[in-house]
């Protein structure tokens, strides 16, 4: 596999999870958004293990970040939930201030 | 061809989940994003991570999704501009430009080359790592019950039909907005 | 066996905190005994240490090649000060027994307590300074929260806040000069350091060196800042005897002799010790001498002694800089215990309203009467001995206008020494409470730290010998005990002090007569009672934070975007910096 196109890809995927958080303006697009952004840096990590003929030890790590991105994902729905129900709406804009 | 192909559609997918008006539709976009970048993962060489993306990308946190925005309802809210587009996408454009700078082109790096098997590298050289993911999953499962017990308290009364209804409703509706 | 003797001294009052904790509140008397079994063991532990002092890393637990290793290094500074720490501790923890008595949580006082001695044996006993800076940290942790034990008390609360500010932002000092070195030396071992100084520029020396006294002056309440230590005096009185006096306060100026071969090249660094020193010696002892409140005026008088081990630091003079801090430990816990005894009896902490109190509380007066002569620098009791070898040691090695006022200061501790004596404890009762006499353990402990003043300046010559065979860097020539004795007993700058001290003593007795002075003098005493000015600094850079907040509040809008946008705009500098320097 070409690692340079893959790295171009990776770049453009990158992008398009941080143009997600950017422009989103529901809770739970803003996980999904951080979820691309996982996977963005997943391919660059065992692509950077292949250039560097360590793919094992970069696999390693690589299940490391997606035990944790997993645990953000299931914390964030379940915020994101929680939040629905208290307070009635997935809109950022409309939870911009703490209530007590 | 068929790499160049790959990387086309994850993008493609993610846009439309980025994109997607409803959130049950983002998130099989996001199912998608995670087969594909599996998919690339096996053909990079690295086929355990491969199996483990899958299975938990495209299986665990799809259901994750699912569930969550069936409890919470499908509102889809529009994405209206709130920040000015040509900041956000001329902000992003410019980080990845000076990241592809930074990055590319990858040259050969010179890697201690280790041939240690995949088995004996996670559970004897990263072994603090899988005792850290231990940690992290215990104070996730922790983290949640303390989340969610307590609105279970007052629908206790609530939850026989409650739940039914729930179930049902949205799965009427669903399939034909699923078309659309 | 050393290194298990480490561990003890350590480890011992942290399972006794733990211990307390679970016990829990509901059985108090479990708790009372918990406490004082696991103090006494930690001190045992530590006195045990003391003759197999080396100046080896005896024990060293690896954590990895990041940190390097966590060293304990039980040299003679160290463990002296480690016996301190832990006999002091002990004895404080007996006088709790009646001073907390009927308090309803007791466990977070003793586990506090107990946390606190440990992690001060750590500091004194580690050769890392990665660990001495957690320590100094956990340390300051425990101090806040003792001094805000009355959390109910906004004066309280207060107190512990000022307190942990100014102290933590003396650590954030510490650690960027600890880092300086790292990046300069490649160890974070403090011999490593002491063996090549060399290796940082100079002016990155000077650097460190300043930051270091800044930290130093701050943890140890030294001018200009001072001003935490009289509102620490809202903490439970065997706190401020522990914590305030003997113990913590003592950081600052332990930090100054571990790294004194290292700075005392730099230039000015000597004089600015000095001059801090002198500054703090001479205010509060004036500050101290028109206090009211009774607490807060030996808050004021460790501050000036404090100012004293500083001096004697700066002028070269460690080992009697040192040793003064052994007989300050000793005769200022046991005036603060005895003051808290009366206090606690009395009610309040106001001298105006005690009074004559001599003949009601007869123990506590004779044992705070030999407090206050050792502090004033009376012959027999300690505080005479090591004052006047700090005396010595600056008219020896420092500038002359320097010691001419650590003289007149010397003066002044007396008048005030026997003005808190006289207030308290003779003439008319002027309060109206009827005190009742000190419960045991209070006499207890007291007792025991009355017959330490009268004795221990005998340890001079073993504390001399310690330090010079355990300390390879400072080059110290120690001689032994007698001849220190004979030294100090024939010297004629002993005279001159003596004099001075005896000036300060007349002076109170025939206050009447002198009261015309006392009347031209009194813009300085009002002056002193406004804390020469410190104080409203300290009220105005508050008042300038909280504009400041609020001034910023404005860029926190809440919206989840634009925060996704300062992120990306950070990023996108640290890209840039990265790009540019590679």
């Amino acid at each position: 596999m070409n690692l340079d196109i893959l790295l171009v890809g990776v770049l453009a995927i990158f992008g398009i999870g941080l143009y997600g958080l950017l422009i989103t303006r529901n809770l739970i697009k803003v996980v999904v958004a951080l979820q691309i952004l996982v996977k963005a840096a997943l391919l660059a990590l065992v692509a950077a293990g292949e250039a560097s003929n360590q793919l094992n030890l970069s696999q390693s790590i690589a299940m490391t970040v997606i035990v944790a991105d997993t645990v953000v994902a299931v914390i964030g729905l379940a915020l994101a939930v929680q939040v629905k129900r208290v307070l009635g709406t997935f809109d950022t804009t409309l939870l911009s201030k703490l209530r007590g | 061809m068929l790499d160049a192909l790959l990387i086309a559609g994850t993008v493609v997918c993610a846009i439309r989940a980025i994109r997607a008006r409803h959130l049950l539709s983002a998130a099989l976009w996001l199912a998608g994003v995670s087969a594909l970048t599996a998919l690339m993962l096996y053909k990079l060489g690295a086929e355990q991570v491969a199996v483990v993306e899958l299975s938990v990308g495209a299986g665990l946190v799809t259901v994750l999704f699912v569930f969550a925005i069936s409890i919470a309802g499908d509102d889809g809210l529009a994405e209206r501009e709130f920040i000015p587009n040509w900041f956000t996408v001329g902000l992003v454009g410019l980080f990845l430009l000076i990241l592809g700078i930074m990055l590319l082109p990858l040259d050969e790096m010179d890697g201690a080359g280790s041939k240690t098997a995949m088995a004996e590298m996670l559970w004897e050289n990263r072994t603090l790592d899988v005792l850290l993911q231990t940690v992290l999953i215990f104070s996730g499962v922790l983290c949640l019950l303390g989340l969610l017990t307590d609105s279970h308290a007052p629908a206790k009364h609530n939850i026989p039909h409650e739940a039914n209804e729930l179930e049902i409703e949205p799965m009427d509706e669903r399939p034909e907005e699923m078309m659309a | 066996m050393t290194d298990i003797l480490i561990i003890l001294a350590i480890g011992l009052p942290w399972l006794g905190a733990l211990a307390v904790w679970l016990v829990g509140n509901k059985r108090p008397e479990q708790q009372h005994l918990l406490a004082v079994i696991f103090a006494v063991a930690a001190g045992l532990a530590a006195l045990l240490l003391i003759p197999s002092y080396s100046d080896a890393a005896e024990l060293k637990i690896e954590v990895g090649s990041v940190f390097g290793d966590f060293t304990f290094v039980p040299d003679g500074l160290g463990v002296f000060l480690a016996a301190v720490a832990t006999v002091v501790g002990s004895l404080a923890v007996i006088f709790s027994v009646d001073y907390m008595h009927g308090d309803a949580e007791l466990g977070r006082y003793y586990a506090l307590v107990l946390l606190f001695i440990g992690s001060m044996v750590g500091l004194v006993l580690t050769g890392s300074m990665l660990l001495l800076f957690i320590f100094w940290e956990m340390t300051a942790l425990c101090s806040y929260a003792l001094i805000s034990f009355y959390n109910d008390d906004p004066k309280a609360v207060e107190g512990g806040i000022k307190a942990l500010v100014i102290t933590s932002l003396g650590g954030v000092g510490m650690m960027i000069g600890a880092l300086i070195i790292y990046a300069y030396v490649g160890s974070y071992e403090i011999s490593d350091f002491l063996a090549d100084p060399e290796a940082l520029p100079s002016g990155v020396l000077g650097v460190v060196a300043f930051g270091f006294l800044a930290a130093a002056a701050a943890k140890s309440a030294q001018v200009p800042f001072h001003t935490w230590l009289p509102g620490a005096m809202e903490a439970p009185s065997p706190i401020s005897a522990l914590i305030h006096a003997a113990t913590m306060v003592n950081a600052g100026v332990y930090l100054l002799v571990r790294f004194y071969p290292a700075f005392e090249d730099v230039e000015g660094w000597t004089t600015a010790v000095i001059l801090v020193g002198l500054l703090s010696g001479l205010l509060s002892a004036l500050m101290a001498l028109v206090a009211q409140d009774l607490k807060r005026a030996l808050a004021y008088s460790t501050v000036s002694q404090l100012g004293y081990m500083v001096y004697a630091v700066g002028t070269g003079a460690i080992f009697a800089s040192q040793f003064h801090l052994l007989s300050h430990a000793v005769f200022k816990a046991l005036l603060f215990l005895s003051a808290g005894a009366v206090i606690h009896s009395v009610g309040t902490r106001d001298m105006r309203q005690m009074g004559g109190l001599g003949k009601q509380m007869p123990f506590m007066r004779n044992v705070f009467i030999v407090g206050a002569l050792a502090l004033a620098g009376l012959p027999i009791l300690n505080g005479f001995w090591s004052k006047e070898l700090v005396l010595e040691g600056g008219l020896e090695e420092g500038p002359v206008w320097a010691y001419a006022g650590m003289l007149i200061g010397a003066g002044i501790t007396a008048l005030y020494s026997f003005r808190m004596v006289w207030l308290v404890f003779f003439g008319e009762p002027r309060g109206t409470t009827h005190a009742h006499d000190a419960g045991q353990y209070m006499k207890l402990a007291t007792g025991i730290l009355a017959v330490g003043t009268f004795t221990t300046w005998l340890l001079a010559g073993v504390f001399g010998e310690l330090l010079e065979d355990s300390l390879p860097y400072h080059h110290l020539e120690v001689e032994t005990g007698t001849k220190i004795i004979e030294d100090v007993i024939t010297a004629p700058a002993t005279l001159v002090a003596l004099g001075v001290v005896a000036l300060g003593l007349l002076g109170w007795w025939f206050r009447k007569p002198l009261s015309g002075i006392a009347e031209a003098l009194s813009p300085v005493g009002d002056a002193a009672a406004n804390d020469f000015g410190f104080e409203a600094v300290n009220r105005q850079i508050v008042h300038w934070t909280k504009e400041a907040a609020t001034a910023l509040r404005a860029t926190q809008t809440g919206y989840l975007n634009w925060n996704v946008v300062g992120i990306i705009g950070g990023l996108i500098a640290v890209l840039v910096i990265l790009v540019l320097g590679a």
